[in-house]
């Protein structure tokens, strides 16, 4: 928090004093703008007071601290009231609280551009550790469920699942084509896996300098990545297996239907799974969006030399992250209906891969 | 100054915000909310708010247009299949009539990667040139790895939104 308000080394122009003028009355301007803004914030505030029969007060950092200790404070005793919430009831009065400590955060984004930035700052603590109390509350009061889902989604799933990928190309589509026509360089060249069906497909990054690699439209494959790469990108799989060494930027995946995923990296984001399981080691939490049926595990994967590529990436430690996904479709306190922890005696054993064999090389 | 960082998920905004206060970049969860930095830019006290671009939460990028001097649209430049978004998302940004005054700095970042468009191919890709000809704009090629082009873009944005206050008065 404190290196916050570190002074930023830039380079200065020589300060000529005519320059040095302009600059002082610049700032004058600037802190005569910000009044100003309070000004019409304030005359937009009990435009809109009179005009409603909201409670409201006028924006002043004082009326803020009011109106959010009043919050906190309810929330604080909503917190305490849940050890003696009658089970049943739990679920909705935590979904309860995230519901107000959102409102909360609402109200210091909205009320930020008036307020110090200390009073911002303190503010959005004040926040997160609220968010925290009632995490560690859910974690403690619900547990977390256990399930596994059936291998095959139902047939209406099936054809939506199709309808809903169609439907993320017509936006594209057509625009894709025409602005890839205005790219002058191929997008073709970018390195990657595209386009197979029921094929082992093996790619070894040691010694090669790429950066960033692409797994897209495979069926029924088994996709083996040996050594390190910066970013994945992996789009449109079904049913298939990817086993994939450190990744030391991030990993995007969009679009899996029925597969498997051993992998580790910094970061994970994963759009529209369906019915996958990913093993997974991760430095910061893994989020899923548009998902469903998805579980999690550690990372269980070996190949010769994987310690050192592990190491090298700062992946060597296991961190637990892999349990601490994210929906952003289930922005609430209570455990998302759309992932699970894998249980143990479903999970498989370590997959051990190799370089050699039946692989095709990607390129 | 009120900057305003968005773009899609995964483009690097946290990165660059944490790379731009000189602060660790080793681990970094996608951003679930906002995170909001009061630096010091050179004369400037700038409140850069960082606020994530997961598909789900991008509805609510609106409840921070309010009073924005500058906007920074970040573009991961490896990321070019998702071109087509970037520049849908950003066209509909353009369109907020809250946003008419700032400047706007798009940051072309990853250009460490090997392979990655430069800039004036990615500009092409999103039809910058059609842009409203009052809207003040730069686009930077940068890398939050490497710290590369940071400083280029947001001494530009700084001075653009201090300049333009100037004409104002
Ligand atoms: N190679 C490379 N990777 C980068 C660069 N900047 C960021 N990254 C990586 O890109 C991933 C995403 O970075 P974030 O800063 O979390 O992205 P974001 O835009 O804040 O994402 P949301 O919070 O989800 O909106 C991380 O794994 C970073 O390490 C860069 O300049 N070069
Ligand atoms: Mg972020």
């Amino acid at each position: 928090m404190e290196n916050e308000e570190e002074v930023l080394a830039t380079s200065n122009e020589p300060l000529d004093p005519n320059l040095h003028k302009k600059h002082i009355s610049m700032i004058e301007r600037l802190s005569n703008r910000h009044q100003i803004r309070l000004d019409n914030s304030l005359a937009r505030q009990s435009e809109s007071d009179s005009s409603s029969s909201s409670t409201a007060t006028a924006p002043t950092t004082a009326s803020f601290l009011s109106r959010f200790s009043d919050s906190k404070r309810s929330i604080d005793s909503q917190l305490a009231q849940s050890r003696l919430t009658d089970p049943a009831q739990l679920r909705s009065h935590l979904d309860s609280i995230s519901a107000s400590i959102s409102d909360l955060e609402k109200l210091v984004a909205e009320s930020s551009y008036f307020l110090p930035s200390y009073e911002v700052r303190s503010s959005l603590k004040t926040i997160s550790d609220l968010k925290q109390t009632l995490e560690n509350l859910n974690s403690e009061l619900i547990p977390k469920k256990k399930f596994s889902f059936k291998n095959k989604a139902s047939k209406q799933d099936r054809d939506r699942s199709v309808s809903d990928s169609k439907q993320t190309a017509p936006g594209n589509a057509d625009s894709f084509s025409v602005s890839l026509e205005k790219l002058s360089f191929q997008v073709r060249d970018s390195p990657g896996l595209r386009n197979k069906n029921g094929e082992t497909l093996v790619k070894n990054f040691k010694g090669s300098e790429i950066g960033e690699f692409t797994v897209s439209d495979l069926d029924s494959c088994e996709v083996r990545l040996i050594g390190s790469v910066r970013a994945l990108f992996v789009h449109r799989l079904k049913n298939c297996r990817v086993y994939a060494g450190p990744v030391t930027g991030s990993i995007l995946i969009e679009g899996a239907e029925d597969c498997v995923f051993v992998m580790a990296s910094h970061q994970i984001r994963i759009h529209n799974a369906k019915g996958t399981d990913f093993y997974l080691r991760v430095r910061s939490r893994p989020i899923i969006e548009d998902s469903t049926g998805v579980r999690f595990a550690p990372y269980c994967l070996s190949y010769e030399g994987i310690e050192e590529d592990l190491r090298e990436a700062s992946l060597d430690e296991e961190t637990g992250n892999w349990g601490n996904v994210d929906d952003f479709k289930w922005l609430r306190a209570v455990q998302s209906p759309n992932w699970a922890v894998l249980p143990e005696n479903e999970r498989v054993g370590m997959v051990q891969i190799s370089n050699s064999g039946d692989g095709i090389e990607g390129n | 100054m009120r900057m305003l960082m968005v773009g899609l998920d995964n483009s690097g905004k946290t990165t660059i915000v944490l790379k731009i206060n000189g602060e660790d970049t080793s681990v970094i969860s996608p951003t679930l909310g906002f995170n909001i930095k009061t630096i010091t830019y050179q004369k400037y006290t700038l409140n850069i708010w960082d606020v994530g671009g997961q598909k789900t939460i991008r509805s609510y990028w609106r409840n921070y247009f309010e009073q924005t001097d500058g906007l920074v649209w970040v573009v991961d430049s490896s990321d070019l299949r998702r071109l087509d978004d970037c520049k849908m998302e950003l066209d509909n940004l353009l369109k907020e009539e809250r946003l008419s005054g700032a400047s706007l700095l798009i940051l072309e970042n990853k250009q460490d990667i090997k392979g990655a468009p430069n800039p004036e191919e990615i500009a092409k890709v999103l039809n910058l040139e059609a842009m409203d000809k009052t809207r003040h704009w730069q686009i930077v090629g940068c890398s939050a790895y490497t710290g590369e082009g940071l400083l280029e873009g947001f001494d530009w944005l700084v001075q653009d939104v201090a300049s333009r206050i100037y004409v104002l008065d």
